[in-house]
């Protein structure tokens, strides 16, 4: 659905954005992660056509944004950093205009429009003026707008920032919702969510692709992957050895000990723990704790950030 | 064209839900009356001259404010990301923000409408060169949206785009009354037909004269070009 091959923009001597490629499928979310100033945004505007690229070429929704620039906004939601707001406007005049210029039919528009806010929990709120509406509310009359005309894209500019914890969860339900049969680009800082939402993330990192791959590649690029930690009951020498022999374990490496029990840390294929638990037991080890340890997105983007410098 | 109408009735509905239009309404009719009243007992006639006349005057100075903050405050606002992510053609986004700012004019005249049912009570007007002195304004305006349009593409800040299309507008109203002052021949004629009264002239005589009627359209049609090329630049910054 969304093609990006080698997109470049420079302003000026600056290059914002360095030869980005990437692909994003039908009913896929990718996560757009990376600090603030890395190309997020100028990446998505490409997309969306608003700036053109410098160099290289994007296809949305079957058509070239350069070429064919009316029919990929036809069939694309954006919502950008800084909901597109009238002011003076109230909420519901506001997106019957963008329902209007979006080419919803007329027929269709006050139905439409009553769906999308019951969608984003804006119920009751038409004869609200834009602004005088609280930030989490300005991004839901953002959201609305983006997705009145039932896009076949959704490119979404940090959809979550400044909204209160409740209002997170009740966008990240919605974007679920979406998804089920659209193409939805986000980006956010926030990785936690990246790992609720998307099946696949790509990081930038000073207007390049730093990583690109689902939540588990990326996890096990910042050094390992999955390990499990084991605290095993030692005598006069270290239960490493004995641990490492296991087929299932693949190494090994003692990480502490205290009060005549040590920590293993340990790397393996597959879920080693009950054969670790069987040889403790064949031994008479006492065993204090088995546990599984899936290092954190933010650790994995510190580690690759960390490489990428 | 439903884009363009769209685009129209939003710009509308924002001038008539800010007091925008109704202070810049306020101020035109008062200025209008004192011209009417001082044009009436000065000279003695039963014409709109001299009040059209200034009214001309008045608008350079005043229609900027109304156009203002056409793009500018897009801009600020964010609003131009979704005009230009839309499927808006930049056409529809002109046509609909001048015919706003014109259709604001409009209501203007015809708030002005009160003076010549007065003549005709009094006096007896000259009907024909009241309805071209009522087209040349009207052409004053759409001439002077124009732009205004153009000047608030230029700049982020509504305040600066006011100004500054004063300061464009300027030129066409001092070049016609500098050109006295000059004495090279070919000089003071090209002051003169850059001025815009020049050619308004004819019309509060109830003539249309063709050269000046294309000289106002050619003035619109420059500056909605004008505009265009601006709103299409930035973009590539």
């Amino acid at each position: 659905m969304i093609s990006a091959r080698g997109i470049t923009k420079r302003f000026g001597s600056l290059t914002a954005v360095d030869d980005v490629s990437f692909e994003v499928g039908k009913g896929e979310i990718l996560g757009f992660i990376g600090p603030n100033g890395a190309g997020k945004t100028t990446t998505m505007r490409v997309l969306t056509g608003y700036i053109p690229a410098s160099e290289g070429a994007a296809v949305v929704a079957g058509h070239d944004v350069f070429d064919e620039p009316m029919s990929v906004r036809r069939k694309v939601g954006y919502l950008p950093e800084t909901p597109p707001l009238y002011p003076e406007l109230t909420v519901g005049h506001y997106l019957h205009f963008v329902a209007e210029i979006r080419g919803v039919p007329k027929a269709r528009r006050s139905h439409r429009i009553g769906e999308v806010m019951e969608l984003v929990g804006l119920e009751g709120w038409e004869k609200r003026i834009l602004g005088s509406l609280s930030k989490g509310y300005r991004q839901r009359v953002g959201l609305a707008q983006a997705v009145l005309h039932d896009p076949e894209v959704l490119i979404l500019d940090e959809p979550t920032s400044g909204l209160d914890p409740r209002q997170v969860v009740g966008i990240r339900e919605f974007v679920l919702n979406l998804a089920q049969d659209r193409t939805v680009i986000l980006s956010t800082h926030i990785l936690s969510e990246v790992e609720i939402l998307c099946g696949r993330a790509v990081m930038i990192y000073k207007g390049r692709i730093a990583a690109d791959g689902t939540i588990d590649e990326l996890r096990e690029r910042a050094g390992g992957g999955t390990r499990y930690r084991i605290e095993l009951e030692v005598g006069s020498d270290s239960r490493a050895p004995a641990v490492g022999a296991l087929d299932a374990v693949t190494q090994v490496s003692p990480l502490a000990e205290a009060d005549g029990f040590e920590l293993l840390e340990v790397k393996a294929p597959r879920d080693p723990r009950t054969d670790i638990a069987r040889l403790a037991t064949e031994q008479g080890w006492g065993i204090r704790a088995m546990e599984r340890h899936v290092p954190s997105l933010e650790e994995a983007f510190l580690a690759i950030m960390g490489s990428e410098q | 064209m439903s884009v363009a109408w769209a685009i129209f009735k939003k710009e509308l509905r924002i001038y008539f839900v800010s007091p925008l239009a109704y202070v810049f309404l306020g101020v035109f009719l008062f200025l209008a009356g004192l011209f009417f009243y001082l044009g009436v007992t000065m000279t003695g006639e039963a014409s709109l001259r001299v009040m059209l006349g200034n009214l001309s005057i008045t608008l350079l100075f005043l229609l900027p404010l109304l156009t203002m903050r056409h793009f500018a405050e897009e801009r600020r606002a964010a609003t131009f990301e979704l005009m230009m992510t839309a499927p808006v053609p930049l056409w529809a986004l002109l046509l609909g923000k001048w015919a706003a700012s014109v259709f604001l004019c409009v209501l203007l005249l015809a708030g002005t409408a009160l003076f010549p049912m007065l003549l005709a009570y009094y006096g007896d007007p000259d009907w024909g060169a009241m309805a071209t002195s009522y087209l040349g304004l009207l052409l004053c305006c759409m001439a002077f949206v124009s732009a205004g349009l153009f000047s608030s593409s230029l700049t982020d800040e509504p305040v600066a785009a006011g100004l500054g299309g004063v300061l464009i507008l300027l030129p066409f109203w001092l070049a016609g009354t500098a050109a006295d002052l000059v004495k090279a021949e070919w000089l003071r004629e090209a002051m003169r037909d850059l001025a815009f009264l020049s050619h308004l002239e004819s019309f509060t005589r109830g003539v249309i004269d063709t050269a000046d009627l294309a000289w106002f359209v050619l003035f619109i049609f420059g500056f909605l070009f004008l505009t265009w090329r601006s709103v299409e630049s930035r973009r590539w910054r």
